[in-house]
């Protein structure tokens, strides 16, 4: 493990500042770019060390990829980097209307097969959370240029909060249209 | 006779530059070898000009007849001609008998218990393996490209489904092992096709490859740019293919002539599953077929298939594929608008339903330009040249994605997500552990592949036993355990305690896999057995070897053989080249050709040293002796 590329971090690896916006199209254009470099097909008639080599340094470039391209992973990540772990944390107290709110969805989404037309009900629902995680990723930029780690790790849970949800939204939505077909 | 190479100094011979590599498609009906010739990919006929080589496997006593002889033998051979192999590569025979109600409709042998995981077949040439059957095949298609491109291969791109689980994989690789072939990449058959679609097009953007075979089907989304081509994601049923269709015909034949399947012997099952694919081919062309077949005790069935009961035979069967489609629109984060080509790929993709049903589903114009049959070995074949470093552009790149989630089982049974569906690979995660009791220095982990959450629904790949980390208290351990799933897809674990710094050594014990001594004893096996296969390699070998010799002694006579040699000397080379030269022809043994060609060289050996002269002296002239002491 050699290779200086195990000393960068993410977005470091992708020649971008460390940002909540990042441009996905660049992003991937500049993928490709370092796959091209480092991918084990680029090393198939190589020894066997290097091949090795070539495999770890791309899982990591995959790694990279997929943590930045993805906002809460993202996020999640840009906490790590000044030493914020979201797994150690011991208060673990979120805002209560936030929670009553979730709750109310959780709620709405059990209800929703009762509706009369559950899949507009779930398309609005899947339009609402997007629009909230998108908020709540520009609220994270302001509390993390301000170096307001705590607020910006609530801010990350909140997410996490919204993403299962959203989960949820989508996977009654998949099988609502499996029932249709 | 390698000093008749020499040439002009600074000049370097360079016959050798291009290395040779193949693809090989190993089907589940159909398998074939392509590779890149002079710049262009085409799959390799064999010796009567067929370049589709039926996957069936004929044992007997003394002999082992791979392709459409075997087809032909297999009614009257049921036994002991095997076909579909495919279908059990990673398999257990437990999960087989779940998966299939009447497995012996399916797959009509004789099946052996072992000691090993691993299903066996009962033939007259002893119980085998689904790794052994496979590796026959890939014999005879590595045979037919040492052949016919004449010269020492480098290595093969052999195509799975891409929905493929590491079991299955493992299987096929460990098949390629037992083949004698140098695996460079397990490539996913759709990725294959878009490669051979997208090179040959020029195609950019979304494209959607739907891939139904003999027995899997696999649907993936990728995007194509500028020769990247990026799976976005992949689904599938490595289950569910044109074999399925055969069998829902099979089984309405027998309801319609009202014969049970447990009463008809395999032979026989054998003819109707036949019968039940001619009409299935036939109804692409006409409107109704009529089905004739003599079952035993003089029974007679005939009948009439028309297109509208075969459509309600295998509507099922073409909507679980679309289900699956969706899945995977939806795992990419695609919608269906912004797919800009369906690649049709896979035999049974010629089934007008099938193309009906697909092109209505994406709502778009579907590409079947490229033989469906084809295309997969012609993309490998793409990326096997590329990978040996061939493609002089060099910026073909495929980049490929984790079919089915990995995860380890946890307390209660529930299995947990290591590394999700559709991550891009390689991909290496960690996890950390710890011990649950003072002084404990091993522990098992038991990895399954699949969507699921209770382990008992998902593929049990492996337990790993890691040992040897040094004792702690209860807890104290910190276990940083490495998942790290290659190019290919096949996942490796090693483990290391972190506050010791110790490497724990990890034993694999596969599910459905053959373990590394398995594979040796087979190697072994195999080995002492192929004698006459040897045989036949090294005299192939040394084929290649005389046309070698003999094109280098003529461009030597043609260049210089009138001013340096005799009309006695050339007379006597001459004589001894004719008969190398019928010797390369007729020799069924490697002695002789050997022998031969020696006597060439002995006979050329004064030539070969006048040459030699000649050429060192030329490269001299002109020049003082003092610049050479120099």
């Amino acid at each position: 493990m050699s290779n200086p590329i195990f000393k960068q971090n993410y977005f470091e690896i992708f020649s971008v500042p460390v940002s909540t916006a990042l441009n996905l199209s660049q992003l991937k254009e500049k993928n490709h770019e370092l796959q091209q470099q480092v991918h084990p097909d680029r090393f198939a008639s190589s020894a066997e060390s290097e091949k090795r080599e070539a495999m770890q340094v791309t899982s990591l470039v995959n790694e990279a990829y997929n943590t930045l391209k993805v906002p809460v992973s993202r996020l999640q990540y840009m906490l790590t980097l000044k030493g914020m772990d979201m797994n150690s944390e011991t208060d673990t107290s979120m805002d209560g209307a936030f929670l009553m709110q979730q709750m109310e969805l959780r709620e709405e989404i059990a209800d929703v097969q009762s509706q009369s037309d559950p899949l507009d009900v779930l398309d609005t629902m899947s339009r609402d959370l997007k629009n909230q995680a998108e908020n709540l990723v520009l609220s994270f930029a302001e509390h993390y240029q301000q170096d307001e780690l705590e607020k910006s790790r609530e801010i990350v849970r909140k997410l996490q909060f919204i993403n299962k949800a959203q989960k949820e939204v989508n996977d009654l939505t998949e099988q609502l249209e499996d029932e249709l077909i | 006779m390698a000093l008749l190479q020499i040439s002009e100094p600074g000049q370097s011979t360079k016959p050798h530059e291009h290395k040779f590599a193949i693809g090989i498609d190993l089907g589940t009906t159909n398998s074939l070898v392509a590779s890149v010739r002079s710049g262009r990919p085409d799959t390799l006929p064999d010796v009567n000009g067929e370049h589709i080589l039926p996957s069936v496997v004929q044992y007997k006593a003394d002999e082992i007849i791979v392709g459409i002889q075997a087809k032909q033998n297999q009614i009257e051979d049921s036994q002991n001609t095997i076909s579909s192999i495919k279908r059990l590569m990673g398999r257990g025979l437990d999960e087989l008998k779940s998966q299939f109600e009447n497995l012996s409709d399916v797959l009509p042998y004789t099946f052996v218990q072992s000691d090993s995981a691993v299903p066996k077949i009962k033939t007259v040439a002893g119980d085998k393996t689904a790794v052994e059957i496979s590796a026959d095949i890939l014999k005879t298609l590595k045979e037919r490209g040492e052949q016919t491109l004449g010269d020492k291969l480098e290595g093969a791109v052999i195509t799975v489904p891409a929905y493929f689980d590491d079991a299955q994989r493992q299987a096929t690789k460990d098949a390629a092992t037992l083949a004698g072939i140098n695996v460079l990449r397990l490539l996913n058959e759709p990725t294959a096709a878009a490669v051979a679609y997208g090179l040959d097009s020029g195609a950019e953007g979304i494209v959607a490859v739907y891939d139904l075979g003999g027995g899997t089907f696999d649907i993936s989304i990728m995007q194509l740019k500028k020769g990247v081509f990026e799976v976005l994601s992949t689904g599938g049923d490595s289950a569910l293919g044109g074999d399925d269709f055969d069998h829902a015909i099979a089984e309405w034949i027998l309801k319609e002539a009202a014969v049970k399947p447990a009463d008809l012997s395999s032979g026989l099952l054998r003819l109707v599953l036949h019968e039940a694919c001619k009409a299935k081919e036939a109804l692409s062309d006409v409107e109704q077929v009529q089905m004739n077949i003599e079952f035993a005790d003089n029974k007679h069935w005939s009948g009439t298939l028309n297109r509208e009961v075969l459509n309600s035979l295998i509507d099922p069967l073409i909507k679980k594929t679309l289900l699956s489609c969706r899945r995977a629109l939806r795992d990419a984060d695609i919608d269906k608008d912004q797919v800009v080509d369906v690649v049709m790929v896979g035999g049974s993709t010629r089934a007008l339903r099938v193309r009906e049903n697909v092109a209505a589903f994406f709502d778009a114009d579907l590409k079947v330009d490229i033989d469906p049959d084809k295309v997969v070995a012609i993309g490998a074949a793409i990326q096997a040249n590329a990978l040996v470093g061939n493609d002089s552009e060099g910026n073909l790149l495929l980049m490929d994605v984790l079919p089915l989630s990995l995860g380890i089982e946890t307390m209660g049974g529930l299995s947990e997500k290591i590394i999700s569906r559709n991550t891009p690979i390689p991909v290496s995660r960690a996890q950390e552990f710890t011990t649950y009791k003072d002084g404990q220095t091993a522990m098992a982990l038991h990895v399954v592949q699949g969507e699921r959450e209770l382990v008992e629904d998902c593929r049990s790949l492996a337990k790993f036993e890691l040992r040897g980390f040094p004792p702690h208290v209860a807890g104290a351990a910190r276990i940083r355990v490495t998942f790290q799933v290659d190019a290919d897809g096949l996942l490796s674990v090693s483990a290391r305690e972190e506050t010791s710094g110790v490497e724990a050594s990890v034993e694999v014990k596969p599910s459905y896999g053959l373990q590394d001594a398995e594979i040796e004893a087979m190697l072994k096996a195999s080995m002492e057995f192929a004698g006459e296969d040897k045989d036949a390699r090294s005299l192939r070998e040394q084929q290649v070897e005389a046309d070698r010799v003999l094109e280098a002694i003529d461009s030597a006579m043609a260049d210089d053989g009138e001013e340096m040699l005799s009309a006695d000397e050339r007379e006597s080379i001459q004589q001894v080249r004719a008969e190398l030269a019928i010797a390369r022809h007729n020799a069924t043994e490697t002695q002789v050709l050997k022998e031969a060609m020696a006597k060439l060289e002995k006979v050329s050996a004064n030539y070969v040293a006048r040459r030699m002269n000649a050429s060192v002296q030329k490269s001299m002239a002109g020049h003082q002796v003092e610049e050479f002491n120099k």
